[in-house]
């Protein structure tokens, strides 16, 4: 049995290979997460699908661009680069909130679905238009550019930098959530809006404050992939599909939802690939699928009334 | 007073209405431009490729047309957006032929806008120049008198990384590429040539990453335990760049060979700098090859002048890059098979075509195939390493004509009768 077992599966006797696979895995699964949290906590209070987050998280990228090249060389300034980065596109999405989301919340949802839809276009024109269509990308900081063993096996260093910040954010997240005054707001907001608003509440002000913060995570996510990836137009494109999925799977607008969504794509991702090289593609969509059988409310979302 | 005013504006509203309608026949004295529509996708993702394509292409026109032009006719490109989408494609190829009277079509770099755009073109009976979009299919398996392809395909390229790859002392060979048309393609073409050149080499770990995968690290690991000590690669343009930087402190370069056609290619290792994966075996078009302009020796003024005429252009990147000389070429060869047919008429042209003629380009010798109206251009091969400074590029270039390498017109003919068979079912 064992025989047919390790035939099949020569790798299920490589422990150091086991552990490098989950440790892959997981480093995948920080990045969906930072990349999709935003997304689902701006859906949490808004209930506006934000289809212009893998434009933020694009822009995030190019900013990091910018950023490191026009910054003195400097082995610090890559840090500085990635907290100023986010900033830049928490701003962006405090104007874009102010001047035009805040006119269509009492609209129908497809509406709102078409103005994302549109910032889509007009922010990939625009970069295009300011960073013209060659492929950037940045390098990582000389610390964190080669990798270390994990049992022998080579490991990317930069990744133990995700592995570390993604958890810290999500701490910082439930901190935030569930031990601060503004927290308990946001929360009250996704329950019922309208008896916030009817306590005193400046609900619209915290509509701001949550897109801002919503978009500065999209970009803290840009920003810190930029270095694994090549920052590109269509990158906005093909991390909103992946974010959106890893949304729905966790539950809209829950947060732990997307972090336990992140790790089981991730690592699930990671063996699939092992086993049935040929099907990875389907297996996001597939996990979905069978998620939203069970509970068609993703995994920690809440049933619509 | 107030009446001479009035009349005054009446005057100068007559004049004005004088001014905009058309004058005695102006238009009569120059030659009517021959008129190609060309479909490409200018905005979003390819622009990092269409742009240099169209500069190569306008460049060539005004050579042409300072040169007299095509039997003393201007040539005259109307350029459209196909938003990367065959049906936008067809739209346009459409209000092209019946609107704008083209006399031809061209353009395409998604291959699906390409064989879409070949579709229409045989149902109208409209001649169409594939300039840009690379898939064998074109004129190959669903080829018909009605397209020829201006630039190589996916064939010609994979066969000669093939034939290198097959040199090697190596067994056992794993693969990546996107989960698509062309990185199925091409891993059939490569694994094909591959065994039949080297009978004993061994295919293992094939993986299918989706198209525009950002996060490859589940695939780098389980290639790391596969045991291959070749690795092909058809992932390309920015997904290619990220699955380098990925792989790299993996150590995946050093525990295989790495064969990957697009990665020679500036737009791909200029982003990557000290990060590009050395020893990596390439098809790129390495215009700045010393070897090359020692081989082909106008083709260092070609550089410079197309360099000028990009910067000039407001490229951000003005060098230089593979759609440059594609549109380059496409340009002359469209302008060729009109001045052999000394005529516009789509059968005439079609006629030309159909027996295939050579010309000489600053980089060498292009065929096009009268057979099956495919361009055979020739293909270069070469080894990523980084110079002096950190700068990556592709050098120890080989030539091989892609004649020597493209299935012959016996196999092409196989090809369509077998695509043929089976549309029948």
């Amino acid at each position: 049995m064992l025989d047919a077992v390790t035939s099949l599966f020569p790798w299920i006797t490589n422990g150091p290979l086991i552990v490098v696979q989950v440790m892959s895995g997981l480093s995948v699964a920080m990045f969906l997460f930072l990349v999709s949290v935003g997304m689902s906590l701006i859906f949490g209070v808004t209930r506006i699908v934000n289809l212009a987050h893998g434009s933020f998280y694009m822009v995030g990228a190019y900013l990091m661009v910018t950023l490191v090249e026009t910054l003195p060389q400097h082995a610090a300034m890559f840090w500085v680069a990635l907290l100023l980065a986010p900033l830049g596109v928490g701003l962006l999405g405090g104007i874009i909130e102010v001047t035009l989301l805040r006119r269509i919340y009492h609209r129908e949802p497809l509406l709102q679905l078409i103005l994302t839809f549109g910032l889509i276009l007009v922010i990939g024109t625009l970069v295009l238009i300011v960073w013209g269509p060659d492929n950037k990308s940045v390098a990582r900081p000389d610390a964190l550019a080669g990798s270390v063993r994990i049992f022998g096996q080579p490991f990317p260093s930069y990744y133990l930098l995700v592995l570390g910040l993604a958890p810290v954010v999500a701490i910082a997240l439930w901190i935030v959530f569930y031990r601060t005054r503004w927290g308990m707001l946001i929360r009250a907001a996704t329950v019922d809006r309208e008896m916030l608003g009817a306590l005193g509440v400046d609900v619209a002000t915290l509509y701001t404050q949550v897109f801002i913060f919503g978009s500065w995570l999209a970009g803290l996510g840009g920003a810190l992939s930029a270095p694994t990836v090549a920052v590109a137009l269509g990158m906005d494109g093909d991390v909103l599909t992946t974010a959106f999925v890893v949304v729905v799977i966790g539950g809209l607008g829950s947060f732990a939802g997307s972090f336990i969504s992140a790790l089981l794509v991730g690592e699930l991702q990671s063996f699939g690939i092992l086993v049935f090289p040929a099907v990875s593609i389907v297996l996001l969509f597939a996990i979905m699928a069978v998620v939203l059988i069970v509970r068609p409310w993703g995994l920690l979302g809440r049933p619509e009334e | 007073m107030r009446l001479r005013l009035r009349s005054t504006l009446a005057g100068f509203g007559v004049v004005a209405l004088l001014g905009v309608l058309p004058g005695p026949d102006r238009a009569a004295a120059q030659p009517k431009p021959i008129k190609i529509g060309e479909i490409n996708s200018y905005s979003g993702v390819a622009t990092v490729y269409t742009f240099p394509y169209k500069e190569g292409l306008a460049m060539a026109t005004k050579e042409i047309n300072d040169a007299g032009g095509v039997l003393g006719r201007p040539l005259e490109f109307l350029h459209r957006d196909d938003k990367l989408k065959p049906d936008e494609a067809v739209k346009a190829a459409r209000e092209l032929t019946l609107q704008d009277k083209v006399d031809f079509l061209a353009g395409c770099i998604s291959s699906s806008v390409g064989l879409a755009l070949s579709a229409y073109a045989k149902d109208a009976k409209v001649l169409y120049f594939a300039t840009h979009c690379q898939t064998s299919r074109l004129t190959w398996d669903d080829g018909h008198r009605y397209v020829a392809h201006t630039t190589n395909n996916v064939n010609q390229y994979v066969r000669v990384a093939a034939k290198k790859a097959a040199t090697l002392p190596i067994k056992k060979w794993a693969n990546i590429s996107p989960d698509y048309e062309y990185g199925h393609n091409m891993w059939e073409e490569f694994s094909t040539y591959l065994k039949k050149l080297k009978p004993d080499v061994e295919f293992v770990q094939l993986n299918w990453p989706k198209l525009g995968e950002t996060d490859h690290s589940s695939y780098i690991t389980a290639l790391l335990q596969s045991g291959a000590e070749g690795l092909f690669s058809s992932v390309w343009g920015a997904q290619s760049i990220a699955f380098v930087k990925q792989a790299r402190p993996f150590g995946l370069f050093e525990k295989m060979r790495f064969v990957a056609p697009s990665v020679g290619n500036p737009d791909e290792l200029d982003p990557l700098g000290k990060e590009a994966p050395v020893g990596a075996i390439a098809t790129p078009f390495a215009w700045y090859d010393a070897g090359l302009h020692k081989r082909h020796p106008k083709l260092e003024a070609w550089t410079k002048k197309y360099t000028e005429w990009a910067t000039a252009k407001g490229l951000k990147d003005p060098q230089p890059k593979l759609g440059a000389s594609w549109g380059y070429a496409s340009a002359y060869i469209i302008a060729e098979a009109i001045k052999r047919a000394k005529s516009t008429d789509t059968e005439k042209v079609i006629g030309v075509l159909s027996e295939g003629f050579e010309m000489d380009f600053p980089w060498g010798k292009v065929v096009m195939r009268g057979c099956d109206q495919q361009a055979l251009p020739p293909q270069w091969l070469g080894v990523v390493k980084l110079d002096a400074q950190g700068k990556p590029f592709a050098t120890d270039i080989e030539e091989v004509q892609g004649k020597e390498v493209a299935r012959s017109c016996e196999e092409v003919k196989d090809l369509r009768a077998a695509a043929a068979a089976k549309q029948k079912k």
